[in-house]
């Protein structure tokens, strides 16, 4: 389980790097990672794969929000390479493995499997988005109406 | 000048695979400088559109077509800093559009590191998977392969579809011919799936999502294609290897 969390770790880190992060914000990514990928062992033997996918990007989209908010960068800074153990890298592989085996009835488990994870994801995604979203709503009502108020221009 | 600091930084952000609603929400922060009646931004996944509607003057509209995308987070960072200053008034147009223009010429991390990081994210993503220590130091070989391959393929400026077929089905073969001949004891399921992480478009994926969600659905389904495409090819070539080590040993499954 350490070693997973670790590897988590630098992959994420050495990932940030190809996306040309810049230094600073490389431990952080990093953290990101191994944050989510933790929570998704941690769920995961209870529970089915997507549900721990769910969880995970759930946990790593509430952290990149903080982070962004803290830090003053967009929140995809931190986003792309934190959620990429999440991704169902091993799902595609398999469907493809039983695809060239021709054990049909597995590659379309697998292929099932893909979607999920990847819909759960992308469920995880938006609901942290929209909470962000309705916050940063108010704000800005709150900021237009006092711009407004005392210079009296339309 | 504001007009085209402004299409710059969409520009910039675009090519660099930020969201398009940031892209908009920037360029729009920019235009709203001007004392314009209307300013509008639109973009789409492949260019940028901005207009400035002045009842004194002429109308100023200007198209950016966009055709390399590459993500690069630190272009994004860096136009989203200097816009925040420009807009909160501690900067310059000036000083905002040649700083802009020296974020296009930055490269934080040089060529050869970063192939070397894709080994580290290559036995990382295998040690991630549960591997043990040999699965990540055989993922990180196959990953010096794949760093090598990449290289060779932007030297031939091949397109993306063939570029992620040929890395898919090297990882998958290199892969099959070291559980065969070298590393006897690894697990190579978890070596080929580690190693084509760098490749599987997880980045894409996720700005996909955003974009839909966000309501800019034409760009939303336009990155979707784009991942699955890019994933089919990557399949298409792991497929392939496996096909060929099958028929090269006889249909003896050495995964299995």
């Amino acid at each position: 389980m350490v070693i997973r969390v670790v590897g988590a770790f630098f992959a994420v880190f050495c990932f940030s790097i190809l996306l040309e992060l810049p230094v600073k914000q490389l431990l952080y990514a990093g953290f990101v990672g191994a944050v989510g990928w933790m929570v998704y062992l941690l769920v995961e033997p209870n529970h089915s794969v997507v549900a721990a996918a769910f969880v995970s990007s759930l946990v790593i989209a509430l952290l990149c929000h903080i982070f962004a908010r803290l830090f003053k960068k967009p929140v995809t800074v931190y986003f792309v390479a934190g959620i990429l153990p999440s991704v169902p890298g091993a799902s595609i592989y398999r469907t493809v493995l039983y695809l060239i085996q021709g054990d049909m009835s597995l590659s379309t488990y697998y292929l099932m499997e893909t979607l999920q994870v990847a819909g759960g994801i992308a469920v995880a995604i938006f609901i942290m988005d929209s909470l962000f979203r309705i916050r940063k709503k108010e704000k800005q009502e709150s900021l237009t109406e006092r711009r407004q108020s005392p210079t009296g221009r339309g | 000048m504001l007009m085209e600091t402004a299409v710059l930084a969409g520009e910039i952000m675009l090519s660099s695979g930020a969201e398009i609603y940031r892209v908009e929400d920037t360029m729009n922060h920019i235009l709203k400088m001007s004392d314009a009646k209307t300013a509008d931004a639109y973009v789409l996944s492949t260019g940028v559109l901005a207009t400035l509607e002045n009842p004194k003057a002429e109308t100023i509209t200007v198209v950016r077509r966009v055709n390399e995308r590459a993500t690069n987070l630190n272009r994004i960072c860096a136009v989203n800093d200097i816009s925040r200053r420009f807009c909160a008034g501690s900067i310059t147009l000036e000083t905002a559009h040649r700083a802009m223009q020296e974020v296009e010429k930055v490269q934080i991390y040089k060529d050869l590191f970063k192939k070397i990081s894709i080994i580290g994210v290559t036995g990382g993503f295998a040690l991630l998977l549960g591997g043990s220590m040999l699965d990540g130091l055989t993922a990180g070989i196959v990953g010096a392969v794949l760093a090598l391959v990449l290289w060779l393929t932007e030297k031939i400026s091949l397109n993306d579809f063939c570029k992620n077929a040929i890395g898919g089905f090297v990882i998958a073969y290199s892969s099959f011919v070291l559980k065969q001949w070298v590393l006897r004891s690894c697990n190579v399921d978890l070596v080929v799936i580690g190693s084509i992480m760098p490749i599987v478009p997880g980045v894409t994926f996720t700005t996909a999502i955003r974009d839909t969600l966000n309501g800019d659905y034409s760009s939303g389904v336009a990155r979707m294609v784009e991942a699955v495409v890019v994933a089919l090819a990557v399949a298409a070539g792991v497929g392939l290897a496996m096909l060929l080590w099958n028929m090269m040993t006889g249909g003896s499954m050495l995964w299995s």
